[in-house]
Formats: C-alpha cells, structure tokens, sequence
C-alpha cells in the first residue's frame, strides 16, 4: 500500500521518515477499519511494534490518537477534529462559497456542494442541505470518488492532459450498476464536460440521485474546485438537465469564479 | 404456492411495513435521509390498491405490478432497488398459476441480481445485499438438503435475512449515501437489510403459517427502544 498522490511526487528520501510513519498510522486508523491494535498496526504499515507503539504514544501524548480503555486498541483521537475543522474555517474557497452556495440552493431548490480535488477523491468542504423541512445529513468532509459525481467530473475535465491521464490511469470503481468505468469512455465524457463547463452525474454514486456541477477556477484560470446541486434523479435529471438549473449553476459558478481570481480566464478552454 | 398465497405475502409486507414504518425512518435517520420508512409505506399502499384491482392475476403479474409501483412511487434508493427486486421476481415466476420450491428460488436469484445490478453491491458493503444474498444462498442450500421442503427453505432463509440484517450494524458503509459517513456509519442496523428482512419474514410467515395476516411480522426487525 502506497499513499503518494497523483500530483504530489515527493521523493521518499527527502522527507523525515518518522513524520511519515505516523501519517501513515493517522491514515489507517481513519480507513474502513478505525480501531487497531499495535499488533495489527505493524502488520499493515510493515513496522517494527516497538517502533509503533512508540509513534502511537508519541501521537497520543498530542491527542491525536486515543487508546480505547477496553479492548487497548487505538483510534483517532479528538485533537484531529479541531484540525479538521481549522481546515474548514481556513478553507478559502468553502469561506467565499457560502453566500453563493446558499443563492443557489434557493435558485435550484435542491442540495448545494462544493468540493475540491484532493488525491482520487472530491472532499466536500460546503454543502446546503436542501430547501425543504426534510431530514438530512451534513455531508462535510464527505469524500467521494472523483470519477462517480459530478463535481470530480467538473474539476478533472478542466485539469491538464496529463493529470488527466494519471487519474484515468488507475481502475475506476464501481459504485452502481452506472458508474463509468471504462477510461475511454471517461476520456470522451471529460471532454465533453470540459466543451460543455457542466458535469451531470446520474445515479453513478448513489442509486436513485443525480447532479450538475459548473467547475470553479481561481487566478489564472486554474480550475479549483466545483460547485453543484444533488438530488432525486426525477427531479433534477428527468431526461436533460432542466434549463433553469444549468443556468443557475453556471451563473453561481461564474460569479464565484469571479470573486476567485478566476473571472475572466474562466470561460476559455485554457489551452 | 398460487396467487391467493402470494396475495397474503405482499398483504403482510404491506402491513409490516406499515408497523415498522417509523423504525425503518429511524434506522435511515442515523445514515441516510430518514425517508426509508415512510417511503416504502407509501410505495406499498400505492402497490396494494393496484393488486387488490387486479382480478385473477398470476403470481408474476402480481409481484411484477408490485413493482413496477415501486419505481414510480417510492424515493430514493429503494424505489428503483425493491421495484427491479420484484419486476425481476416477477418475471421469474412466468405465467403459471402456481409455481413451486425451485421456482421461488429462481425469483429470490433475480431479485438479488436485480438489486446487484443497479447497486453493484456485495456482501459486506452494510446495504439489503447483506440479508437478502444470505437468505438465498440458505434458501438454495437447504432446498438442497436431504430433508429440504418449500417450508424448511423460507423458513432457513428468513432467519438468514434476519441475521444478515444484525450483521450490518458493525459494519461501515461501502455504497449508497452512508458511506459518505465514513467510520460513522458502524453502529447502526442498516435500513435497507432491515426491510428485506422484514419482507422475507413476511415470506415465511404466510408459507409457514397459511392464515391471517395481522400481527405476524412483527418477529422480523429487533425492535429497539
């Protein structure tokens, strides 16, 4: 198991190995399994025990893993969340998109996100709920692959050829009987996201739901995330996009782009 | 089994759904959109009044007519997850006027590749696959066994689906809009396992049992607080 990202090619030699090897722990205790034991930690990471029990109590003297009383096994711990959330607070484009989001989820009638790219996945870092009395769940900090929603669409047709390649490069899963998986059929969907500045998901990450993101750029046209409404896919994908959404959504997405540095650049292909 | 049986069966669905409606919300309020109760309520009210009209219907255009409501009146997930369960169970028991042991199972089988399909699912991914793939691969097994019967196979496969749905609470959620709650998800009984097993218990309430249909599913879902 790796964790380099695409994107991020930093030379193992160069950074300090121990900072590594607790990432490291950080990321596995918050994967599927979220609480392990030394043993098991050592296993998975291929480490000396000695060498992860001293990194678990190292973390766990900043509160950033806890040892459950019980079972002795190790979790996250609750300093995290307070960096999670800093990350929010101090997130520029979830800071600028507030106010816009909101506009549209008025406008569209429907659930707003933004997300950004990060790795594989899209990370929500704003979501409206839904203009209605309805029970929802806050979707913040989501991650969702990029290739099953809209918004990943949006933000890698706007990315360079080669990004590109590198994403289509690795298997696509399969969260529905719809998701596109196929890297060539990707590749012409990408680029007619990229000619259209819209992305449509239909029921490719959760059956039965739908969406439409527009692509955010910052300063010099640099696409940096997407902005997009969510919904039952009767509602919002019917059999095209309706008219008013898409005009919605491109017009926030512009304006935001706008208030982003990314206005006038936004529109063009970027060649 | 004939129509009048499969009758009862989707009556006391019906019924059980609407017993567990606000458990079956409850469950979805914890990893989803709270609606799953109150959704399938709706789908199988819509569902009874279309089969309670239609006058001596086969098995199959019974549970088809089933769903086909379904997709069109229930939200969500569900809809278009139970609504293919059954247009594909229903096309799997043909046209005959009855039908038997081996027959039920094809239709459980298009149920579940149905359901697998659209949902691209697995056992173990905290959704209905996990009740309703055990309660299956029970019902073929013992079909299978030296003392296998009609009801010795329903009544294996809805203890099956009911312990494929508690086998979902530890679990964290792979597909659907739980999995968006990462970690979060473990802990709680999956909606969509529970009203499987739920509809299975109903199967094998009406097989084992035969009579009315008040106040027997009630077996199926663990009713906390």
């Amino acid at each position: 198991m790796t964790d380099t990202r695409p994107g991020r090619p930093d030379d193992e030699r160069t950074l300090i190995q121990s900072v590594s090897r607790a990432a490291r722990i950080l990321k596995a205790l918050g994967s599927d399994t979220s609480r392990l034991g030394v043993t098991e930690l050592a296993a998975r990471l291929d480490l000396k025990k000695a060498t992860v029990y001293g990194l678990l109590r190292t973390l766990e003297a900043h509160q950033l893993v806890e040892q459950d009383v019980e079972t002795g096994k190790y979790r996250l711990g609750p300093a995290l969340l307070q960096l999670g959330n800093a990350y929010l607070d101090n997130h520029e484009l979830r800071a600028r998109s507030l106010l816009w989001a909101e506009s549209l989820a008025t406008r569209a009638g429907e659930a707003v996100h933004v997300g950004v790219l990060t790795g594989r996945s899209v990370l929500i870092v704003h979501h409206v709920f839904r203009p209605d009395d309805s029970v929802q769940i806050l979707e913040v900090g989501a991650s969702i692959p990029w290739h099953a929603c809209a918004l990943g669409k949006a933000i890698v047709a706007h990315l360079g050829p080669g990004e590109q390649r590198e994403l289509l490069a690795e298997p696509l899963s399969k969260l529905t009987g719809r998701t596109l998986t196929d890297p060539a059929a990707f590749g012409r969907e990408l680029g007619r996201v990229r000619r259209e500045g819209l992305a449509t998901e239909r029921q490719e990450a959760i059956v039965g739901e739908a969406g439409i993101a527009a692509p955010l750029f910052g300063a010099r046209g640099v696409v940096v995330g997407a902005i997009g409404v969510s919904g039952p896919v009767e509602h919002l994908l019917p059999d095209g996009p309706p008219a008013a959404t898409v005009t919605a959504v491109k017009e926030v997405a512009r304006g935001l782009s706008r208030e982003l540095g990314g206005g006038r650049s936004a529109p063009s292909l970027g060649a | 089994m004939d129509a009048a049986c499969v009758r009862r069966w989707l009556d006391d669905v019906a019924a059980g759904v609407r017993a567990e409606r606000d458990h079956l919300t409850q469950l979805d309020a914890a990893i989803g959109d709270a609606d799953h109760g109150v959704n399938m309520n709706r789908g199988f009210t819509v569902a009874m009044a279309k089969v309670a009209a239609l006058d001596g219907a086969t098995p199959g255009q019974l549970v088809t007519v089933v769903g086909r409501t379904l997709i069109s009146t229930v939200g969500g997930a569900a809809g278009p997850l139970y609504g293919t369960a059954f247009l594909q169970a229903g096309e799997a028991l043909g046209r005959s006027e009855t039908f038997g042991p081996e027959r039920l199972l094809q239709a459980l089988e298009a149920a579940l590749a149905g359901i697998q399909g659209i949902g691209a699912a697995s056992e173990g991914d905290k959704t209905m696959v996990d009740a309703l793939a055990p309660a299956v691969a029970a019902f073929d097994a013992e079909l299978r066994s030296a003392n296998g019967s009609l009801e010795s196979a329903v009544g294996r496969a809805s203890a099956a689906a009911t312990e494929g749905m508690r086998a979902t609470i530890p679990m964290q959620a792979r597909k659907g809009r739980a999995s968006y709650l990462g970690p979060r998800s473990v802990g709680h009984q999956d909606p969509g396992a529970t009203s499987t097993a739920l509809i299975l218990d109903a199967l094998a309430q009406v097989v084992l049992g035969g009579g009315a249909s008040a106040g027997k599913v009630q077996a199926a879902p663990p009713r906390r607080r």
